[in-house]
């Protein structure tokens, strides 16, 4: 919304209170900017409004018939009352209606604690519904991809055929069949698994109609802690919450930014969170000493490693991933010019083209995987290697001077890696077959474990939150490297 | 306080007698003998009769075909105060939803009922049985099977000819 004083204002009553909105603004949005939320269905701030669903409706002094407020524009010293007795018993009749077909399931559906319906019919619908008439049965549909359509549930708001009409701009999703058969359907044999941004269909679906496959009766909505996050799937940084509990990822949502990614993030992302759950990881410090490995904890191992560093010699290189912050990132290129300087080095997948979600111009799955090359080449570090994420690291395999690898789980190595090096320090997040020549292993946590930033491709930083425990003894790498060249990273 | 030396009058053994005591005694022994009312019950023989709001250790109810009635709505974990219950849901072959992995620890319990109260399908119930010993202390962590193995009657949490308690 541009700035208030060069546009026209319009000024409404909304339940009493007076609000100043943009012109052409909705009774909708104004009455949200009030703080009072009115039930919707058909409306989505993504999506445009058809006015269909008729739970939105106020009464609006003046107007013969209550008003779909999604639709209707705010003008100059329109009083609306939300809470009447009028716009009140409208509501309570209309989820009566919904109740008629909408099925009682709520203990077996994956929606139930996050469910529009529930939420409204709890708030201020009959306790009791008076439907004598069986309810219709569609029975369950695979949409393809990774959505699972019930159909009982549906409430018809044509969220989900408008996101892939007007978002996508593939339209896979249709109504089917008139008055109360109508129904939610695909094309024939053609699915959502033609669709790279199917998931969102899910998120705004208002009830347990469309739900994810992946999740399907996985955890309840109510146990799941959300923290806000940034994905880490590409470089187009979409903003996401990580639900968790037990110490596990469950599935990522997308958190509304209008400036990354609105209200969406693509199906990619969306699955790509078990390597955040992988259980091979680097738990405790090790070092090398005398041929033993041994664990001493970070105390004596960090010590340890200050001895070795002082007589290190032949240059530095660094190989570190850019999954990891900013601020692990900068510890390293601090870390490698405390040492005189050396070749910092980072490998990442590249897709072969972009994959852009057409209504949102600005957002795309975009060609590197992964959420900090910006922020990696910031600071001076060059990409080797492959669009497979592979390769590139002859002239460090060898290097017989300090080798320092940060979050690079070096999958694509053998024991040979690093076996000539006077030292190689391996700060990593999971155990590795490449960094079996380490003298000194230190574990580190991954973005989910703690907090951090990342540098999207146009160069926006966004903070992320730790979601998880990270595992055993593992400690951001910034921490642990600002602890050797004494400077807060 | 000043120390003072108190002196005990006992009486002399010529003063006394225990006979009166003891006649006391056996007067009170041959009347309980020849009473017809007993107190003591001769459990295990003779079992009690308990409340039927009595709660005691759980039993999962079954459908006819078998299978558990609990959907794996995950309300009895949420609702449990003592963090007893132990809940993984998946899906059966029949597109059911079901609990892979239902378990109470029973010495976690503190039997409360909220879970036969919260649950939707009237599935896990509390029962009117309180004979749980076991071995070993891992038996006391009741798993589906076990659950719907139990025979003992269920616990009525409230008169259904007085629900609020009246």
């Amino acid at each position: 919304m541009s700035d208030n004083t060069t546009t026209e204002t319009v000024t409404l009553t909304v339940d009493g209170q007076d609000v100043t909105v943009p012109k052409g603004t909705t009774i909708l949005q104004a009455i949200d900017q009030v703080g009072t939320e009115i039930p919707h269905y058909c409306y989505h701030a993504g999506l445009s409004a058809p006015a269909m669903c008729r739970l939105c409706l106020v009464e609006v002094e003046g107007a013969p018939k209550l008003l779909p407020s999604c639709v209707t524009q705010a003008t100059d010293g329109q009083v609306v009352h939300t809470e009447s007795e009028n716009a009140v018993g409208m509501r309570r009749g209309v989820l009566e209606f919904y109740l008629v077909n909408h099925p009682l399931d709520c203990p077996v559906c994956d929606q139930s604690g996050e469910c529009k319906l529930q939420d409204y019919v709890f708030t201020e619908g009959r306790e009791r519904g008076r439907s004598r008439e069986p309810k219709r049965i569609f029975g369950r549909d695979d949409f393809g991809g990774d959505v699972l359509f019930y159909g009982d549930r549906c409430v018809m708001c044509t969220r989900c055929v408008r996101f892939m009409e007007e978002i996508e701009q593939k339209p896979l999703l249709t109504i089917v069949d008139r008055g109360t058969r109508s129904i939610i359907d695909t094309f024939f044999e053609r699915g959502l698994e033609e669709a790279e941004w199917g998931g969102n269909v899910v998120d705004i679906c208002p009830v347990g109609a469309l739900v994810s496959k992946d999740f399907l009766h996985k955890a309840r909505a109510w146990d799941l802690k959300h923290t806000p996050s940034v994905c880490g799937s590409c470089s187009q940084g979409c903003n996401i919450d990580l639900h968790t509990r037990d110490n596990l990822v469950h599935r990522i949502k997308p958190r509304f930014n209008a400036d990354v990614n609105g209200h969406w993030m693509c199906d990619y992302g969306r699955g790509n969170y078990e390597w955040l759950n992988r259980s091979d990881r680097v738990e405790e410090p090790t070092f090398v000493d005398d041929g033993r490995a041994v664990q001493l904890g970070w105390d004596a191992t960090l010590e340890a490693l200050e001895q070795r560093l002082a007589g290190v010699t032949g240059g530095v290189k660094a190989v570190v991933s850019a999954s990891w912050s900013n601020e692990d990132l900068g510890a390293v290129a601090k870390f490698v010019e405390s040492l005189g300087g050396g070749e910092i080095v980072f490998r990442s997948a590249r897709a072969e083209d972009e994959s852009p979600l057409k209504g949102f111009p600005s957002l795309a799955r975009r060609r590197d995987l992964v959420p900090n090359i910006k922020g990696a080449e910031l600071l001076g570090m060059t990409r080797v290697g492959g669009d497979e994420g592979r390769g590139g690291l002859e002239g460090v395999a060898d290097h017989d001077g300090l080798i320092v690898v940060l979050g690079d789980d070096l999958a694509d190595q053998d024991e040979s890696f690093g076996s000539k090096a006077s030292l190689f320090v391996y700060l990593g997040a999971h155990t590795s077959v490449g960094a079996s020549a380490a003298h000194f292993t230190l574990p580190v946590s991954t973005f989910a474990e703690q907090k951090g930033t990342f540098t999207n491709h146009e160069g926006i930083v966004q903070e992320f939150l730790p979601a998880l425990e990270a595992p055993g003894s593992a400690r951001p790498a910034s921490y642990v490297i600002s602890s050797l060249v004494g400077a807060p990273a | 306080m000043a120390i003072t030396v108190k002196t005990m009058h006992r009486p002399e053994p010529g003063q006394t007698s225990y006979l009166r005591a003891a006649a006391k005694g056996m007067i009170l022994t041959l009347r309980h003998m020849l009473s017809p009312r007993t107190v003591t019950q001769q459990y295990p023989e003779e079992q009690t009769e308990l409340s039927p709001r009595w709660r005691g250790t759980h039993r999962m109810e079954v459908h006819a075909d078998g299978r558990p009635k609990c959907v794996a709505c995950g309300l009895c974990p949420t609702v449990c105060p003592a963090n007893c219950i132990r809940l993984v849901g998946g899906e059966d072959d029949q597109g059911n939803r079901y609990p892979i992995v239902f378990e109470i620890d029973e010495f976690r319990c503190i039997f409360c009922g909220m879970c036969q109260e919260v649950c939707p399908v009237e599935a896990i119930h509390l029962g009117q049985h309180f004979e749980n010993a076991e071995y070993t202390r891992e038996r006391f962590v009741y798993d589906l099977d076990r659950l719907m193995e139990q025979d003992h009657p269920v616990t009525l949490l409230w008169d259904p000819s007085d629900p609020a308690g009246e």
